[in-house]
C-alpha cells in the first residue's frame, strides 16, 4: 500500500480559495509534498522543472484549462504518466467524457468532501496509508 | 444624437429573472433584472464594470454547528463552489476577473434559537472575495429582517428592500434545508 507522504502532488486551481481547500483535504488524507499552480500553463512549466506523481487539476482556468494541461501532460514524454485527477462541476459530464479520451484517470465532482477525494485517489495508487 | 438613459436597464420592459438557492446566473442585457429573496442565505452580485456583465448566485452554507468558518470544513467547499460556478460564468461570458467587484446581501438572523448561520454565510462571502482579490463595493449583511434584492447587471445597479419576518415569503421564513456536497462524484463510471 503507498504511502500518501511518499506521493508528491500539484494542484491546480485558478481559485486561491479552492486552492486552499484541496491542499488541506491533501493535508487530512497525509500528502505531505504538495505544489500549487494558478492555471494551466504554469502547472506545466512547473511540472517540466519538477515532475510530480499526482496532478489535481480544475477545469475552467484562464491562459490554459484543465483539459488542455491534460493534453499536454500527455504528450510530453518525460510527465506523460503523471496521474491525473480532474475536478469538475456536476454538470459537466461531457467534459469528463473528453477528459477521458484525453487519458484523465479520475475525476472527483466539486464541491467534494475529503473522503470523497481520497477515494478517487485511491482508485488511481491504490489504498493509501 | 443619441441620449442615453442613465439608468437604461429602467427603459423598456424588464426581464426579471429569480435566482433561488444553489442557483447563479449571469447576463449583460440591459433589460434583464435579477431579483432573490434572502433569510440567512447570501447573494452574491458581482460584475464587470467595462463590459457591464454580471451575476448573482444565491447560496447558504451546510450549518455545521458554528464551524462554517473552519478552512478545512465542507461548507466552506460548499461556499467556494458557489461562488466558483458565479466567476466561472462571468468570465465565459467575457468577464475579466481583475475587474470584477462585488455587492453582498443577505446573511440576516430570522430564527431565534437556531446557531447564527446567516452570521458565518456573510463571512465567509467577505473573506472569500477579500482572499480571491475581489473588491467588495457595497453590502447589507446581518439584521433581523429579510431582505428582497434587484440587481441590475449591466448597470450594476441594486434596489433591496427590508421585509419584516411575519410579512416574508415562505421561503425564508422557513429554514431552508442545508445542501449537502456531493458524496458521491458523478456516475461516469471509470473503474
Amino acid at each position: 500500500m503507498p504511502q500518501a507522504s511518499t506521493i508528491s502532488v500539484l494542484v491546480v486551481d485558478d481559485q486561491l480559495t479552492m486552492r486552499a481547500l484541496i491542499r488541506n483535504a491533501l493535508q487530512q488524507i497525509g500528502f505531505k509534498d504538495i505544489r500549487e499552480a494558478p492555471d494551466g500553463e504554469e502547472a506545466l512549466k512547473n511540472l517540466l522543472a519538477k515532475p510530480a506523481n499526482l496532478v489535481i487539476s480544475d477545469f475552467n482556468m484562464p491562459k490554459m484549462d484543465g483539459l488542455a494541461l491534460l493534453r499536454a501532460v500527455r504528450s510530453h514524454p518525460p510527465i506523460r504518466q503523471t496521474a491525473f485527477v480532474m475536478l469538475t462541476g456536476r454538470a459537466d459530464r461531457e467534459l469528463v467524457q473528453r477528459a477521458v479520451q484525453f487519458g484523465v484517470n479520475n475525476y472527483c465532482v466539486k464541491p467534494f468532501t475529503v473522503q470523497g477525494l481520497k477515494e478517487k485517489i485511491e482508485q488511481v495508487f491504490g489504498q493509501l496509508t | 444624437m443619441i441620449h442615453r438613459d442613465p439608468h437604461p436597464d429602467e427603459a423598456g420592459p424588464a426581464i426579471k429573472v429569480h435566482v433561488t438557492q444553489g442557483e447563479s446566473h449571469v447576463s449583460a442585457d440591459p433589460s434583464v433584472v435579477m431579483t432573490t429573496v434572502l433569510g440567512s442565505c447570501i447573494a452574491a452580485c458581482l460584475r464587470d464594470p467595462t463590459t457591464g456583465i454580471g451575476g448573482m448566485n444565491h447560496f447558504l452554507l451546510p450549518d455545521t454547528g458554528g464551524r462554517a468558518n473552519n478552512d478545512n470544513g465542507d461548507a466552506v467547499r460548499y461556499g467556494a463552489y458557489a461562488m466558483e460556478l458565479l466567476i466561472n460564468g462571468l468570465l465565459k461570458k467575457g468577464a475579466r476577473r481583475d475587474r470584477l467587484e462585488a455587492k453582498i446581501f443577505g446573511g440576516g438572523k430570522l430564527f431565534d434559537g437556531l446557531s447564527d448561520v446567516g452570521a458565518s454565510n456573510a463571512a465567509f462571502a467577505e473573506r472569500f472575495l477579500r482572499d480571491e482579490g475581489i473588491p467588495i463595493v457595497s453590502s447589507s449583511t446581518g439584521g433581523l429582517s429579510a431582505r428582497r434584492v434587484e440587481f441590475w447587471p449591466a448597470s450594476g445597479r441594486v434596489r433591496q428592500r427590508l421585509v419584516a419576518v411575519d410579512n416574508a415569503p415562505m421561503e425564508v421564513r422557513r429554514p431552508a434545508p442545508m445542501p449537502v456536497p456531493a458524496a458521491h462524484s458523478g456516475e461516469l463510471e471509470l473503474f
